[in-house]
């Protein structure tokens, strides 16, 4: 073994401290940097600006939201880490990402002194998933890799669905209006 | 002085999963920890039960109950923390373990040709024979094989 292994193999750490939002999918809690998220909103206030998906090849993303003239993709949280479906009441509208997902509840904010690598015995999805882990209160808690939510294959797959879809409700349209 | 510089033969670590024993080389286990909290959370690597937090590490745990003896017992009394590879590598992993721990040494005979590759060979242990694991070659069989994610099936 030699040094470059030992040392890849050990816990690295930022050092620096990180505000996060921690909240509950399935009862699973989960932390995501607070600079991640734009807004926080109740699934309620979305539900007329909410678009279904017809035939969604994603389970996990059945509805899209429109906001700024770009096309958001709404990811059931339950769904994207396997965990049981739960009734989401919350949405977190990610920045710099057209996604967003959906929540059971926010638990609170705090600051976490450090993100743990995910130990390299974790070879699954969760690399994708998480940026690493945090330790706050006596619990491990796993920290989101926003970009971990939807791949830029699962974007381009979405976007060719969504903008058929228009496609197909354009000349829908154009059909009724000569007829 | 380890056991083996007295005897000159291979010292080993005896683990007790469910009701069987198992042995690791003990140059590889680093301590036998008490049952502390175990972590979990969604994860599809198919072998990991979650993390536990020892002397400031975060150590995933191996299931290797499920490997080694069909079902997965976590009425564990310790964690058996050892490397995953020989060496000075900090790459721990826990097993779960039933029962107190013992140092013994021996000479390894040769694995039946039957048995799965994670066995390197068999030690006499009170008179039974017991199976010398590789860790690293258990650790392996943790590769995920399908999307279903661990934490949905275990209850936390």
């Amino acid at each position: 073994m030699n040094q470059t292994n030992d040392s890849a193999a050990k816990l690295r750490r930022v050092r620096h401290p990180e505000r996060v939002i921690l909240f509950f999918v399935s009862n699973q809690m989960f932390a995501i940097a607070a600079e991640a998220v734009q807004e926080i909103r109740s699934t309620d206030s979305l539900a007329g600006a909410a678009a279904e998906i017809e035939n969604s090849a994603l389970p996990k993303v059945r509805h899209t939201i429109e906001r700024g003239r770009h096309t958001f993709y709404v990811v059931n949280g339950c769904m994207h880490f396997g965990l049981p479906v739960t009734r989401p009441t919350l949405v977190l509208i990610l920045r710099q990402l057209r996604v967003v997902v959906l929540v059971d509840r926010i638990d609170r904010m705090a600051e976490i002194p450090a993100v743990y690598s995910l130990p390299a015995a974790f070879e699954g999805d969760e690399r994708r998933w998480y940026r690493g882990l945090a330790y706050l209160d006596d619990t491990v808690i796993p920290v989101i890799d926003p970009s971990g939510f939807l791949a830029a294959s699962e974007f381009q797959q979405l976007d060719r669905a969504a903008k058929a879809a228009a496609a197909a409700t354009d000349s829908e349209l154009e059909g009724a209006v000569q007829a | 002085m380890s056991m083996s510089e007295t005897t000159g033969q291979p010292s080993f670590v005896i683990m007790q999963i469910g009701k069987r024993h198992f042995a690791l080389p003990s140059d590889i286990v680093v301590e036998l920890a008490p049952p502390v909290r175990l972590h979990r959370f969604p994860h599809t690597s198919p072998l990991l039960a979650g993390v536990i937090v020892r002397r400031g590490r975060i150590v995933p745990v191996y299931d290797a109950a499920s490997v080694l003896v069909g079902n997965s017992a976590f009425t564990q009394r310790f964690y058996l923390i050892a490397r995953r590879r020989p060496g000075k590598s900090a790459d721990f992993g826990a097993i779960p373990v039933n029962g107190e721990c013992e140092l013994a040494s021996g000479e390894v005979l040769a694995p039946a040709p039957d048995r799965p590759v994670y066995v390197t060979g068999s030690l006499a242990f009170n008179d039974e024979l017991i199976d010398v694991l590789d860790f690293s070659a258990l650790a392996a069989l943790n590769a995920p094989s399908g999307s279903q994610p661990r934490s949905a099936e275990i209850p936390s």
